[in-house]
């Protein structure tokens, strides 16, 4: 047991090289443009540039490392036509965050499949060696210790919908680490979605559990009340049960979205402030330097954090409407 | 450091970063195609995933739990037979152990018994013997008593005959010295000849 620990503590420690590389990625942007308007104005004014926000918000192109100026060149993604369903109009052209949707995908399929394949066949009593291990580690440790807890008993079928959650949101948040990535879960379009599909899950898991008394999550009837108590009781507490139900996914959606958004604009700025400072006196960028550094490596332990809390809340919220018996 | 840091200021500040393009959507804005997106790629990575990762690693491991399980089980009753094994096996070293103890008790009596046995046959061989050599010195004595009686005649009757070639009737005389010797007891010469 020890030798798994180990095994996924190395496996988060490996990504830990990324953030000086990622330093220098997003240090390209204002020194390149500042420079530029100097060039092209000819003026001492610096143009104000954000350097935040189109690197925290979905675009139509995806950048990739070149010898290029600001040591990055942009591909432009391909632009369908939008499909009009209804009064729906839906743009299914891919956005640099759909490509970084389908890459975690991907990631997720090879490593966990990887891990699976690891386990084909071979002595059933012998656990497979070096990342296969690791991977198993994790899926155990959320099995037995977030998911089947929670979610109550028979919780076998919502495992792996929770595991998804996980390891997805998680490759999603990683991603968004390296260099030149970007963070699909710093989109609240992204996190809603999540949310929403999670909410769904819950409430099919209540039907599910419930059968008739599901509506008992929706209609507040107590029944150990006398029916001129009951009818204000179900009136007021009715619109109270929906609201709960419908705020638990938005919580879901909103700190996942705000967690990634914040980390990504705290290292953005502190990043901006190494070439502030440096600009008065090159000595004065080392604190923002060792402050980004500081809080990339935050931010990669939120990367696991915030898939672990949405993968774990929504078992709880699962095992919480299984258990509801209003 | 120093100039490292100015070098890669210089490197960095190199020209024209390519504006992100002006349609860059905002924060909070949702669009549908991305949302559109992320639930087909969870679904279909849920489904996949489900079917080709969990499911064989759950699997894998629970085949390993319940492997495990058994050869502790096995181990157990190993343990458990060993156990009882051990236990006979004491046992049986007991029992040899009361086996033998008893053995020598049984060789003890024997031997007692043994020498009980020839210690008194040699006593009765002695006291056997004893008599014997009673027996004997007896019929050794009768004989030299009977001997000496039959000297003590001849010697009487040559004495006699000394006498009686003096005197005149032999008979007569014989006769007197025979009686005279018949009187004599036997305990006297046989107390004479020791």
């Amino acid at each position: 047991m020890r030798r798994r620990l180990l095994l996924a503590a190395t496996l988060m420690l490996g990504a830990l090289f990324a953030p000086a590389a990622a330093a220098q990625d997003y240090a390209a942007p204002p020194a390149a443009a500042t420079q530029d308007d100097a060039v092209q104005h000819a003026t001492n004014v610096p143009e104000r540039v954000d350097i935040i926000t189109p690197h925290i918000t979905d675009s139509h192109s995806l950048e990739y490392p070149c010898l290029a100026p600001g040591w990055a060149c942009h591909l432009e993604l391909p632009r369908w036509k939008p499909i009009h369903i209804g009064g729906l109009t839906l743009d299914l052209s891919p956005t640099k965050h759909v490509v970084f949707l389908w890459i975690a995908a991907a990631l997720c399929l090879v490593v966990l499949i990887g891990g699976a394949r690891a386990h084909g066949g071979s002595k059933p009593d012998k656990s497979p060696r070096g990342f296969s291990n690791g991977i198993e580690a994790v899926v155990l440790y959320l099995r037995n210790e977030v998911v089947m807890p929670n979610v109550g008993p028979h919780g076998d079928r919502y495992v792996p919908f929770v595991l998804t959650l996980f390891f997805f949101i998680l490759f999603a948040n990683l991603l968004g680490m390296i260099p030149y990535g970007a963070t699909a879960t710093g989109n609240i379009s992204v996190t809603a979605v999540l949310a929403l599909i999670t909410f769904v899950m819950v409430e099919v898991a209540g039907m599910r559990t419930l059968g008739k008394k599901y509506i008992g999550t929706i209609v507040f009837w107590p029944h150990d009340m006398p029916l001129a108590l009951k009818l204000p009781m179900t009136v007021i507490m009715t619109p109270v049960e929906l609201f709960g139900k419908f705020t638990k996914p938005i919580a879901l959606a909103i700190r996942l979205f705000a967690n990634m958004t914040a980390g990504h604009v705290m290292v953005l700025a502190l990043i901006g402030m190494i070439f502030t400072f440096g600009a008065s006196f090159i000595g004065l960028a080392v604190f923002p330097f060792v402050m980004v550094v500081a809080i990339m490596l935050l931010e990669l332990f939120v990367a696991f954090l915030q898939a672990f809390i949405f993968a774990l809340l929504s078992a709880v919220f699962i095992g919480q409407i299984r258990e509801a018996a209003h | 450091m120093r100039k490292i840091l100015t070098l890669s200021l210089f490197l960095l500040a190199a020209p024209a970063y390519a504006a992100e393009p002006a349609e860059s959507t905002s924060l909070m804005s949702p669009n549908t195609g991305l949302m559109f997106w992320t639930l087909i790629i969870f679904i279909t990575l849920w489904i996949v995933l489900a079917r080709y990762a969990f499911k064989p690693i759950t699997a894998a491991v629970e085949a390993r739990e319940a492997a495990l399980r058994e050869a502790i089980e096995a181990a157990k009753r190993d343990r458990d037979e060993a156990a009882l094994l051990l236990l006979q096996h004491r046992a049986k070293i007991e029992d040899a152990r009361a086996d033998a103890q008893r053995f020598i008790a049984d060789a003890r009596t024997a031997g007692e018994k043994v020498r009980a046995h020839m210690l008194e046959e040699a006593k009765a061989e002695q006291q056997e013997m004893l008599g014997r050599a009673r027996r004997e010195i007896e019929a050794e004595r009768d004989r030299a008593i009977a001997q000496l009686r039959r000297e003590a005649v001849e010697l009487a009757i040559s004495g006699a005959e000394k006498v009686i070639e003096r005197n005149l009737d032999s008979d007569a005389n014989r006769k007197i010295v025979e009686t005279f010797l018949a009187s004599i007891p036997v305990s006297k010469p046989d107390r004479a000849s020791r």
